[in-house]
């Protein structure tokens, strides 16, 4: 009687479900299947019990990778939302066809392709008469070979990855923005509040809950940082990472293992422990988030 | 009684005829092959000939249709690879050689010797045999048929010689072409890109002073056969470049952008950059030639060669699909491919003809090929690991840095390359 009443809503959730369940559970059941398996997908799968997991776990590269997305974590999440704030707190300020410029502008690296991006980066950062380097020697400083010095390249892929995430971040943000109710800022303008006191006390606030999913999405996008520097690096499965793997990420080591080294199941070892790592941190944000709302 | 018998005998002679014409027509109907080629040639000029080549091979065999499809390299490898393990391999397709190691492992190959063998002489003898040889691991053993290929070439700037005060004629040794490269550096310009930024950059200077001998990998060991003695004086060479180079790689485009604005003087790269140099010849008159990559002594030169290849799926197209990549790969087709793109190839019969062969191009390409070291041979053998090319990289930019003197960063090159061989 209830199958009946409700075949018509089952009928009308099926077309999701089929293809959630082929295109996103099968993969992620069978990729959790051959992360036990030594497989290099011509011959059988051949089970090996958790030695992918303990032998990424013990690997050099992942050690490094993991070191390097720390880091890359730590400055381009609070950094990149930062900028993206600000940005949007500017583009709120106009009005009209300069508000639409400034928001069109700021968008526009969030379009462009990545290859492309890339390219117009490694023009900048080319030592010499690069964009930046040509800036530094204004002010007497020599060459900085940003893209080839391990101690540069980190921080050369974090201003790139900023400049291009600020701009989906600013709209986001900005969206925000314009549900807060102005009659708060009149208000707090009557009771003497400057614009630092206002953005502090009411707009921070009233954007918490935009915040709480901008900070989700960039961590979970920055723990799967691949694109920008395999191309920054001229990244390719027989070679990344970048001199002294000063720019190997996770998801780049998983690739390469996959499609260089035709491990499959160590790669498929590799997604789930960068599962479990997105999960986690995913979960802590909402356990955080609990936690603030009860306090 | 007779006759019955021979018309029960022709009727079933009949019907078996029309069975197996039918069989045929239905086999030959089914025949769908995918080809899969570099994105470069499914576009353009050259996507337009490789459609003719296709139209003229389904003109031949009735029922057989061919899809190009065109892919960058690293979604080639990705797809062939993702391909040979779900079971959708595409049935002819195009690669790198020294990607050929993954490729076999996991299925993606099919061994053609049988197939090769069983071709005319005439035809076998066509392909350049080092080529052929790349593809050939073990006896009887065979995975591709050699396709496009490069040696790589010395692109030279001739208004940055002109105002360094530099005689054009090609320089014959590398001490030659250093002194060229200070004097070059002396007038304000840059000589050379770093060129231990990338792998095949460090490859091209190793094979001024060493050779396909001492460079590559025994994989019966897992050691390198890069030779400490010849490593070392690359590495010194890596020192004397650093205050003449520009400090980009061979790859970028920074690199191609300075060379086209008369403000590097040399370029060490395969023949691909000719189109784009070309372009600003027309455009903004650059002037420029290319050259053999001077050696150590007269007479050597430095440089890579590699090739592309044409690989065949195993499968129940295997069949038609060597057809096709033997068709592709033959003289006719090749001398036109050559032609199209003045580009260098592994037919050595459609090298030396004399349309071919009278291209600048090409006819430099040949002796660049024949005089350059092989980039990551023997190949079909084992995937090469990752840190094998970091390593090179890591260890050449540092001596070049001044991290290690040459001696020590070879020997530390020699040692960490074979850790990582052994892993």
């Amino acid at each position: 009687m209830s199958l009946r009443r409700h075949l018509p809503h089952y009928m009308m959730i099926a077309p999701f479900m089929v293809l959630f369940a082929a295109f996103f559970l099968y993969p992620i059941i069978s990729g959790f299947f051959y992360s036990f398996h030594d497989w290099n997908g011509a011959r059988p799968p051949e089970y090996v019990g958790v030695a992918n997991y303990t032998k990424i776990l013990h690997s050099r590269d992942f050690a490094t990778a993991m070191g390097n997305l720390a880091v890359y974590i730590a400055i381009t999440v609070p950094l990149g939302i930062l900028v993206a704030l600000g940005l949007a707190l500017l583009v709120d300020s106009f009005t009209g066809r300069w508000a639409n410029f400034f928001r069109n502008a700021y968008f526009m690296p969030v379009v462009l392709p990545a290859f492309l991006a890339a390219t117009i980066w490694r023009w900048i950062y080319a030592p010499n008469f690069g964009l930046l380097n040509v800036a530094l020697g204004w002010f007497g400083l020599g060459s900085i070979n940003f893209l080839n010095n391990s101690s540069t390249m980190l921080y050369s892929l974090i201003a790139v990855d900023v400049w291009v995430s600020a701009g989906f971040n600013m709209v986001i943000l900005l969206a925000g923005l314009k549900n807060i109710p102005t009659e708060l800022y009149e208000a707090a303008r009557l009771d003497g509040a400057n614009k630092w006191q206002q953005i502090v006390h009411i707009t921070v606030p009233m954007l918490a809950p935009v915040l709480f999913f901008v900070v989700t999405y960039s961590l979970i996008s920055a723990m799967q940082v691949f694109d920008k520097p395999w191309l920054l690096t001229g990244s390719s499965f027989t070679s990344y990472g970048g001199r002294r793997n000063a720019l190997l990420f996770p998801v780049m080591d998983m690739m390469g293992r996959a499609f260089g080294g035709v491990k499959f199941g160590e790669a498929a070892a590799y997604g789930f422990l960068l599962t479990l790592a997105i999960v986690t941190v995913t979960a802590l944000m909402f356990a955080l988030r609990s936690w603030s709302a009860r306090k | 009684m007779k006759t019955l018998s021979i018309l029960r005998s022709g009727a079933v002679g009949l019907a078996t005829l029309a069975a197996t014409s039918f069989n045929s027509m239905a086999l030959a109907q089914d025949v769908a092959l995918q080809y899969w080629v570099y994105s470069d040639f499914a576009q353009g000029d050259a996507l337009a000939m490789q459609e003719e080549f296709v139209k003229e091979f389904t003109a031949s065999h009735p029922g057989v249709t061919i899809e190009i499809v065109g892919k960058g390299d690293d979604d080639l490898t990705a797809g062939q690879v993702a391909g040979a393990a779900s079971g959708t391999l595409p049935d002819v397709f195009m690669n790198s050689q020294s990607v050929g190691a993954q490729l076999v492992e996991v299925g993606a190959l099919a061994n053609i010797y049988e197939k090769w063998m069983a071709m005319p002489a005439e035809y076998r003898a066509q392909f350049d045999e080092s080529a052929l040889n790349a593809c050939m691991p073990r006896p009887s053993e065979l995975y591709c048929l050699p396709y496009t290929g490069f040696g790589s070439l010395l692109f030279r700037n001739l208004t940055v010689l002109e105002k360094a005060g530099i005689d054009p004629t090609p320089p014959t040794t590398w001490d030659e072409w250093l002194g060229q490269m200070k004097k070059i550096k002396e007038a304000g310009f840059y000589a050379v890109p770093d060129q231990t930024a990338v792998f095949n950059s460090i490859a091209e200077i190793y094979a001024t002073t060493g050779s396909a001998d001492s460079w590559g990998f025994n994989w019966d060991t897992k050691t390198t056969k890069i030779d400490p003695a010849n490593m070392t004086k690359v590495l010194a060479k890596f020192v004397e470049l650093v205050p003449l180079n520009s400090g980009t790689s061979r790859n970028d485009q920074a690199t191609k952008d300075l060379f086209i604005s008369d403000q590097l003087a040399f370029h060490t790269i395969g023949p691909w950059v000719n189109p784009t140099y070309a372009e600003a010849a027309k455009a903004s008159g650059l002037k420029y030639d290319f050259v053999l990559i001077p050696g150590d002594t007269a007479g050597k030169t430095g440089g890579i060669r590699s090739y592309e290849m044409v690989g065949v799926a195993p499968g129940p197209n295997a069949d038609v699909a060597f057809e096709f990549a033997a068709f592709l790969t033959e003289k006719a087709q090749m001398a036109r491919w050559a032609k199209l793109l003045s580009r260098y190839n592994a037919n050595a019969a459609a090298m030396a003809d004399p349309d071919v062969s009278a291209l600048p191009l090409i006819r430099v390409s040949v002796d660049a090929a024949h005089g350059a070291m092989d980039v990551a041979a023997p190949y079909f053998i084992g995937s090469v690991p990752s840190c094998y090319n970091s390593t090179v990289i890591d260890i050449a930019s540092a001596t070049a840095d001044g991290e290690y003197t040459p001696e020590a960063g070879a020997a530390e090159m020699i040692t960490k390359l074979n850790e990582c061989l052994a892993e």
